[in-house]
């Protein structure tokens, strides 16, 4: 029998904890990065979305938003990713297996996409302009309120954004490319100054 | 022209601190300037005359403008790798160490041996290169070919340098309500409205100080100097929090849906780029509405030797004495034919230039103009024309010639005026760059419109928008302060109402200041016998405009081709106009009849750089396995597999990769091999129609698939060619995992997306890509099982629990592992896939596990050679032109069902026997088959026509030859024949012998065993 596995983070060799980019003031921005214990991509169809925000509600306790608004209750995140379609986290290990019991296929479909994505944070107060200048979204706090998620990409690397702060967002990226993102994202805060914490 | 430095005062030299110096150095030289200055500014007021040679005739060339639209003031800025040529004097800012040198003349710009150049005079005309070297009897391409690498030495611009960009450049997403381009006083004022009313404005200058002309002008605002109400304006708009002000920052390029392109030049005003800080930023910027301001461009007249050295135009030397203190000359004469030139000459003198001479082709001047004109204490010539310019290599006089208005020809009289600067004034061109490069009537994206010619003020200007831009300022044919800040406001009341915002609020100045004619008289050349020029970067005169007319190239386009005329790296912002109206008057049409041509992206010339942002070095993101660090700390090469790097081999140390993958090949053989697969595409099929989606998309039936086991399927193109293959695990009753190759994992979800979407919409099926979630491990070779049975015990995995082709889930070190019985090599083998985080853990755990059989970790050419010594079909064979039959694969092929591709596929010419087909050959004689290599039945002297070619080619370990995999004519009924493999390209003809492509185990017991 193997020893128990543990998760490695695709960035554990490159997200050293330290100050980096420009010194000269105060940091711009700090990054981190995280894997989720859970994170489980729900889909309804199309005559089935009212059943299967119940069978979400009824799993997690958190009410789905409309639109793009984030819903959160205690460690649970909802966020929209299309129509009818969300991504749930939390930090259980067993979220996929509740959401498959209460969703049955006549609801929708459940897959888990927890290893698929690794979160990177960003926050500070040159945050919008670190994100701007890579990603073709309207950071301002009008256009993307704190609370809310959108999907974009950096080139050609998938993201969920969602805006946890007025200076702090988490990027849900594609696990296999998130070292080609964490070079950019790194790139793009030397100008202002970075931790990696 | 001497240019000197002023005597510094209020009102001179408005833009310089004198109190800073700064050093410099041009060709070679060292001199001094003051901060603020520009490089023109600093070469000006330290005399330096020459500072280029023109392009064709390395005729001497000095500062010209004050602007963007310098046509002859290019120099290479910075040494070494910083090294950049084609640099417009006008538009550097003087820094401290600056270096720059003059370009396209040998050994100096003073003296320069390529001047003999202008020696053969008409000979290098336009045309020139057609003429010469195009179908000239004995003079053919290749001839051409000799010449080009002289000419191409004897003329152009500056070189780059080769060495890589130290410097890096960043990009930028912006986003707003109404984009202002330019910050002069239309562009304040449309800036203010719109910020009043709330919108979100961007407003962008190209110049290090906002303002525009307002930095020079003499009028008063609200009491104030016009410098000093600039800045304080725009300071106010810069701390508003809806106003972003981006100075240095030339708004390039209109395009569709209201975005523009925009470089910043974060750092270029710098000797180099602070630590982490870009040298420029692209900023691509997202409006809902925008206000063109960009003012307009002075045109020059074109007269004999219009351009020595000394010529310039009269706002820019009119800027030089205000913004810089500077005087282009000791002795300045003003030619114009308007209002502007007499300001022009009137504001210099106040700043204590000395003005000779004004001479207006106008004999009718007003009252006002000429108190202006008397205040510069100048001799007056009106109804007159500068002839020429006469000097050795710069200006020392101009001749002077009564000049008819009606015949726009010169009379008898002549006189000769002494002077070394003459400010030149033939009007003005709106700068409608911008909306121009969207016009075209015939576009469905015209954003520009035809441009309109004004016959009053002489110009050309924007046609209608049929998008969210508005016009303002000269821009828009609005000349003077007044109208420019009145069109301002009125260009930003049309954008916020593109945004749905109210109209704000109005705060135009009380201007107090000359309110003039702009409109010019209609002159534009002053004919001699010398040479007069109409495009000075690309030396193309008035008489290249008329040979071309004469040989028939009268059309604007041909014009512009044949000649060159606008499309040099200016895009003819000085000469466009005056190009059209010499052509006009040699068709005898009116000029808008003539046309005009359009500009392109980008208004200025733009470092390739900027171009590429961030994007450098691997030019796409990179797909990590999670086992990758693994492979690269145990030799292995990494190789590009799509997006992906996956492992070619495991070199040991001297190992060669052929050396390598036949070991590794062998051990899968002979023992255990370990292979990572987390690359291959996976989908996860999800719902109460998930089977039947499945059984529509593949070619074989999946109707039946139990749980618990995979299946492997085909798909097929509409058209009834292969697409792409794999496996498919029905995990349950309605969720299925769908592999794929690694190259083709999107192309397939597109597919599977688009008949989801578009074709059975009333199917109830969820796809999602899920490659990114599953590391893959594959196990391979007779004691792959005994691997397994240390980590999860024999029963679960025995035959009987898990079958060939069967599917399961264990637990292994705390973790779910999806285990499925499948072998693409031949061997006994295994799938495992875990979650990617946890990829390297269960590899460590296989790695261990399989110790006591000395597992051997195999890549990509190993995983080839094993398939292909099977007959297993891969990409190379799934080309898009081959069919299941070709491959021998019509077994997979349902009779029975529907399926994408099945009708296509079912043509006569697809089932036809006579069909490259799938085979085998093996090397008869130990040579190596090459990739790429032809089927022929000849030898090397007389190989024949080709029959086939082989699709994957390797070293057979098992078969202790070089083999491959080859599509041949008839392929099926060929076994056994002798050909030859042929590859001219490598020079290689090798003996082979057609075989089954089942080389290894046909029966297939291995991997059942």
């Amino acid at each position: 029998m193997a020893d128990a596995i543990e998760k490695v983070s695709p960035l554990h060799a490159l997200a050293e904890p330290g100050r980096f980019g420009d010194t000269s003031g105060e940091p711009g921005v700090g990054l981190s990065e995280r894997l989720c214990d859970s994170l489980v991509q729900v889909q309804a169809w199309p005559d089935s979305i009212s059943a299967l925000k119940k069978a979400v509600k009824s799993v997690t306790g958190a009410s789905i938003k409309p639109g793009n608004a984030v819903a959160t209750k205690g460690d649970v995140v909802l966020m929209s990713t299309g129509p009818g379609r969300w991504l749930v986290e939390d930090e259980t290990d067993d979220l996929e297996v509740r959401l498959r019991k209460a969703i049955g296929a006549d609801i929708g479909a459940v897959t888990a996409l927890t290893h698929a994505r690794t979160v990177v944070s960003i926050s500070g107060e040159r945050c919008e302009w670190v994100l701007a200048s890579g990603i073709a979204l309207d950071f301002s706090a009008d256009a993307f309120p704190v609370g809310t998620a959108k999907l974009s990409h950096h080139h050609e690397i998938g993201l969920t954004i969602h805006r946890t702060g007025d200076q702090a967002f988490d990027l849900y990226v594609v696990t296999s490319m998130v070292r080609s993102f964490w070079g950019w994202i790194a790139r793009a805060s030397a100008e202002v100054g970075y931790t990696v914490s | 022209m001497s240019g000197v430095r002023l005597t510094l005062r209020p009102g001179v030299g408005t833009s310089i601190d004198t109190d800073k110096t700064l050093t410099f150095s041009f060709d070679g030289k060292s001199y001094e300037g003051h901060v603020g200055d520009t490089l023109a500014s600093a070469l000006l007021a330290n005399g330096v005359d020459i500072v280029a040679r023109s392009f064709k005739y390395h005729r001497p060339r000095g500062i010209f403008s004050a602007g963007s639209e310098e046509p002859s003031a290019l120099v290479t800025l910075r040494s070494g790798a910083r090294q950049e040529p084609n640099i417009r004097a006008t538009e550097i800012e003087l820094y401290e160490g600056l270096e720059a040198r003059s370009q396209n003349r040998w050994p100096s710009a003073k003296f320069d041996l390529m001047a003999i150049n202008q020696l053969p005079g008409k000979a290098f005309a336009a045309g020139f290169y057609y003429k010469t070297f195009m179908g000239t009897p004995g003079m053919g391409t290749k001839f051409w070919w000799f010449c080009e690498q002289f000419i191409r030495r004897a003329a152009g611009l500056g070189k780059p340098t080769v060495d890589p960009d130290p410097d890096h450049y960043a990009r930028m997403n912006a986003y707003c309500d109404v984009l202002v381009v330019g910050s002069g006083a239309a562009g304040i004022a449309a800036a203010k409205r719109a910020a009043s009313a709330g919108a979100r404005v961007i407003l962008c200058d190209e110049s290090a100080e906002a303002g525009g002309s307002l930095r020079s002008a003499c009028e008063y605002l609200d009491g104030e100097a016009a410098q000093d109400w600039v800045k304080r304006e725009l300071a106010a708009l810069a701390e508003h929090e809806n106003v972003r002000v981006l100075s240095r920052c030339t708004v390039q390029s209109m395009f569709d849906g209201e975005t523009y392109l925009a470089i910043e030049r974060v750092a270029d005003h710098k000797l180099r780029p602070a630590p982490h800080e870009p040298r420029q930023r692209a900023w691509t910027i997202r409006t809902t509405s925008a206000v063109i301001a960009t003012g307009a461009i002075e045109r020059p007249m074109v007269f004999g030797g219009n351009d020595k050295p000394g010529v310039i135009l009269a706002d820019a030397a009119r800027r030089y004495a205000r913004e810089f203190g500077v005087s282009p000359g000791r002795s300045v004469a003003v030619f114009t034919n308007n209002d502007t030139g007499w300001l022009a000459a009137r504001d210099m003198a106040r700043c204590g230039v000395i003005i000779t001479a004004i001479i207006d082709t106008r004999s009718d001047v007003g009252d006002a103009i000429r108190e202006a004109g008397a205040e510069t204490r100048a001799t007056i010539h009106t109804g007159s024309a500068v002839l020429r310019a006469k000097g050795f290599q710069t200006l020392s006089a101009v001749e002077v010639a009564d000049f008819n208005e009606t015949t726009n020809t010169v009379g008898s009289n002549r006189q000769i005026v002494a002077c070394d600067a003459l400010a030149v004034s033939g009007g003005w061109s709106p700068a409608f760059h911008l909306t121009s490069q969207q016009g075209g009537k015939h576009l469905t994206s015209q954003q520009g419109g035809k441009p309109v010619w004004d016959s009053e003020l002489q110009a050309f200007l924007p046609g209608e928008a049929t998008s969210n831009w508005h016009g303002a300022g000269a821009m828009a044919g609005k000349f003077g302060l007044r109208q420019a800040f009145r069109s301002g406001e009125e260009a930003a009341v049309l954008a916020l109402a593109d945004c749905g915002l109210g109209e704000g609020e109005s705060s135009v100045p009380e201007i107090e200041g000359d309110s003039i004619d702009y409109a010019p008289a209609p002159v534009f050349e002053v004919r001699s016998k010398h040479k007069a020029f109409v495009d000075l970067q690309h030396d193309v005169t008035a008489d290249d405009v008329r040979l071309a007319h004469r040989e028939g190239f009268v059309s604007v386009e041909h014009l512009k081709r044949y000649t060159t005329l606008g499309m040099a790296t200016d895009q003819g912002k000085t000469s466009n106009v005056t190009g059209l109206a010499i052509m006009a008057e040699a068709r005898d049409l009116p000029i808008p009849e003539v046309g005009t041509t359009r500009f392109r992206p980008p208004y200025t010339p733009v470092a390739l750089g900027a171009v590429a942002g961030e994007k450098f070095g691997h030019l796409a993101a990179e797909r990590l396995t999670p086992m990758h660090d693994w492979h690269v700390a145990n030799r292995a090469g990494m190789y590009a597999n799509g997006p992906w790097l996956r492992p070619e081999s495991y070199n040991g140390p001297g190992e060669t990769v052929e050396q390598a993958y036949i070991r590794e090949a062998r051990a899968v053989r002979e023992s255990v091999g370990i292979v990572d697969v987390s690359t291959l595409g996976k989908i996860d099929v999800q719902g109460p129609d998930a089977v039947e989606f499945l059984n529509r998309v593949y070619s074989n039936g999946f109707a039946k698939l139990p749980v618990g086991k995979a299946r492997y399927g085909l798909m097929l193109r509409e058209d009834g060619f292969l697409f792409d293959d794999g496996t498919t695990w029905r995990l349950d009753e309605h969720r299925f995992l769908m592999t794929t190759t690694t190259a083709g994992a999107g192309r397939v979800m597109e597919h599977l997306e688009y008949h989801r979407d578009v074709v059975w919409p009333d199917l109830k099926v969820a796809l999602t890509s899920v490659s990114d979630e599953w590391a893959g491990v594959a196990l391979a070779g007779p004691k792959s099982r005994a691997v397994l049975e240390n980590l999860f015990g024999a029963k679960p995995i025995s035959n009987d629990q898990l079958p060939f082709m069967g599917v399961r889930e264990l637990k292994l070190g705390g973790i779910d592992v999806l285990i499925a019985r499948l072998s693409f090599s031949g061997e006994l083998a295994y799938e495992l896939y875990c979650g990617a985080h946890c990829g390297q853990g269960l590899w460590d755990a296989l790695m261990e596990a399989g110790r006591p059989h000395r597992i051997t970790p195999y890549g990509l050419e190993a995983l080839s050679t094993l398939r292909i010594e099977k007959g297993h079909v891969a990409g190379p064979e799934l080309n898009g032109r081959t069919t299941p039959h070709d491959l021998g694969l019509s077994g997979m092929v349902s009779t029975k069902k529907n399926f994408i591709g099945k009708a296509l596929l079912q043509r006569e010419a697809l089932q036809s026997e006579d069909r490259l087909q799938l085979v085998a050959i093996k090397s008869v004689d130990g040579q190596r088959i090459r990739g790429g290599s032809h089927l022929v039945a000849g030898n090397r002297d007389e190989p024949g026509i080709s029959q086939g070619h082989t699709t994957s080619t390797c070293f057979s370990p098992e078969l202790n030859c070089y083999v491959s995999l080859a599509l041949l004519e008839r392929g099926k009924i060929r076994h056994g024949e002798k050909m030859f493999a042929t590859n001219p390209v490598r020079s290689a003809h090798v003996a082979v012998e057609v075989v089954s492509p089942h080389m290894v185990d046909p029966k297939g017991e291995r991997m059942h065993g």
